[in-house]
């Protein structure tokens, strides 16, 4: 279980002369096991989304809420992949994926075989012990990762999880990705800076305008991606070239165009 | 020079630690060499004025042998670094929980803060008068204004290093449901650990600074009554001698906790 319901929701910053409108009557249904990327010019609200239904923030009017409650402060059942990793430096990779479920009081014969499957998940066995300080940073996000996903969440916010990797791991972690989203199905909002990347990744986007943001669009990726087969192509690139990508990564990009 | 610059390229493949040990070696050389001449070489400084090695040597084997001041070395060094250790470790435990409770909760932080700033700019040596008569001219005045002197860094670096935590370090912690203890002893206090060991450092200085003046004050051992007997003795060779004793336990016991630092922040260097 785990869908998210946007319902009217606005976001004012300040108060007085210095009051910031972020977002004006947002209304959004991700539905369970649905991966909804949103898209949109900087600045326009997107975070501040995401930040929402991670509970660090709270609607100004409005109510956003995970399977029907709403939400009023941060837990384990929305797990958040920041941008800058946000891993504790002073605990282990195994440590840091622990963290969470220890914070359940689950016990550590039950722990193990979790912490293990996620490290695995995730290609990090033999990284198990290490700070993370002495891995790249595809590796630290792929930590963060695995301690969101370990937390058997039900939803995964990720805001521009890949936006601090280079371009060539950043393909990698897309593609790594789209194989755990195949293999495990999640909830997950995800904000990116880059159409190709929700279009690869998403099974809808959402296009927000200018600042207050709104959502002025939402694109159906999953129809297309079924109806065209792009599972059966193993790499990004391949899939990026199709025709039907191409089509739908310039009608995005068109749109927003429009907002700039 | 340029001798000296060249042995010193020749020295790149050491290992830093290694460097530095060479260089502080060599500086205290130095310095001994520059003394010897000074004095007994070229009398350039009079003995009157400054003593000399030989004085200095003399002054130190009677402050370990047949005693100084009433008593001997051993017993002068227990007594002043029972007095630094209790003070210190009293401080410290007091410092970094109330700087702890300071950062972590606004208003502990509204609360404490005002007196704080009120009694900080009092100079920790103007307690003795009053920690003479509640206390006594005991060990336990003594401590209690080692403890003020100590007291302040510990707080103020405490409060500052968990004030300063990474924003989102804390949002993950929120997101992992971390309960409120383990957010205490698992996140706030490993973030704020090098800020907490800064603050350590400062009140051991504060502690051996406070001592020597704590002791002026009806002390029957310690450091300090030896330099305020060899003062009244006109004996400077032992003031020397007394204050080399204070330098090398000072920076004993910050080597040492050096050691500890290093070892709880042992995740940095792994
Ligand atoms: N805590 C805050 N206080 C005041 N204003 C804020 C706060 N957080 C965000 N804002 C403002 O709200 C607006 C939306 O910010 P947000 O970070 O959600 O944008 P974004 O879409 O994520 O942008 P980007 O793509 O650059 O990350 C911005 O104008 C920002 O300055
Ligand atoms: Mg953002």
């Amino acid at each position: 279980m785990g869908s998210i319901c946007f319902d009217k929701v606005d976001k004012v910053f300040g108060a007085g002369s210095g009051v910031l409108k972020a977002l004006e009557d947002i209304n959004l249904i991700v539905a369970d096991k649905e991966f909804v990327a949103i898209v949109g010019p900087s600045g326009c609200g997107k975070t501040t989304c995401l930040r929402m239904v991670a509970g660090f923030e709270a609607p100004s009017a409005g109510t956003i809420s995970v399977d029907g409650k709403v939400i009023i402060a941060p837990g384990p059942d929305r797990a958040v992949v920041f941008q800058q990793f946000a891993l504790f430096p002073w605990k282990t990779v195994r440590g840091n994926i622990e963290m969470g479920l220890r914070n359940k009081n689950m016990p550590r014969a039950q722990r193990a075989p979790l912490v293990e499957g996620a490290l695995k998940l995730m290609n990090l066995e033999s990284h198990a012990e290490a700070f993370p300080h002495q891995l790249s940073g595809g590796m630290q996000q792929r930590v963060a990762i695995a301690r969101a996903y370990v937390l058997d969440p039900a939803v995964l916010l990720m805001d521009e999880p890949f936006g601090a990797l280079d371009a060539q791991t950043r393909v990698v972690m897309q593609e790594e990705l789209v194989r755990l989203a195949r293999l495990n199905p999640r909830t997950v909002l995800f904000i990116t800076h880059s159409v190709e990347e929700a279009v690869y990744l998403a099974d809808r986007v959402a296009i927000m305008s200018r600042r207050p943001g709104r959502i002025k669009g939402i694109v159906d990726i999953k129809a297309v991606r079924l109806a065209e087969q792009w599972d059966k192509s193993e790499r990004i690139e391949d899939v990026m070239e199709r025709e039907s990508f191409v089509h739908l990564r310039s009608n995005i990009w068109k749109s927003l165009r429009e907002e700039k | 020079m340029q001798a000296f610059a060249e042995t010193w390229e020749g020295q790149g493949d050491m290992r830093p630690r290694m460097r530095r040990t060479f260089v502080a070696v060599t500086t205290l050389s130095a310095l001994g060499v520059a003394w010897f001449v000074l004095t007994t070489e070229t009398g350039l400084i009079s003995s009157g004025r400054f003593p000399d090695p030989a004085a200095t040597w003399a002054a130190m084997r009677q402050l370990a042998g047949p005693g100084y001041a009433g008593s001997t070395l051993v017993v002068h060094v227990a007594q002043s670094l029972k007095l630094v250790l209790g003070g210190f470790l009293f401080a410290s435990a007091l410092g970094v929980s109330v700087g702890l409770l300071m950062g972590w909760n606004r208003k502990a932080e509204a609360l404490i803060n005002p007196v704080f700033l009120l009694l900080r700019p009092i100079p920790p040596l103007a307690w003795i008068p009053l920690a003479i008569l509640w206390l006594g001219l005991g060990d336990a005045a003594k401590i209690m204004v080692i403890v003020i002197a100590a007291f302040v860094p510990s707080v103020i670096n405490t409060s500052t290093g968990v004030r300063t935590i990474d924003p989102t370090i804390v949002e993950a912690a929120r997101m992992l449901g971390t309960p409120h203890w383990r957010y205490m002893s698992e996140v706030l206090v490993p973030a704020s650990l090098p800020a907490i060991f800064t603050g350590l450092r400062l009140s051991l200085q504060a502690a051996w600074t406070t001592l020597v003046a704590a002791e002026l004050v009806g002390a029957l051992a310690g450091i300090g009554l030896v330099l305020n007997v060899a003062q009244q003795d006109i004996y400077p060779a032992m003031i020397l001698s007394a204050m080399f004793v204070v330098g090398v336990l000072g920076w004993l016991m910050t080597l040492l906790l050096g050691l500890v630092e290093s070892y709880a922040l042992g995740w940095r260097t792994a």
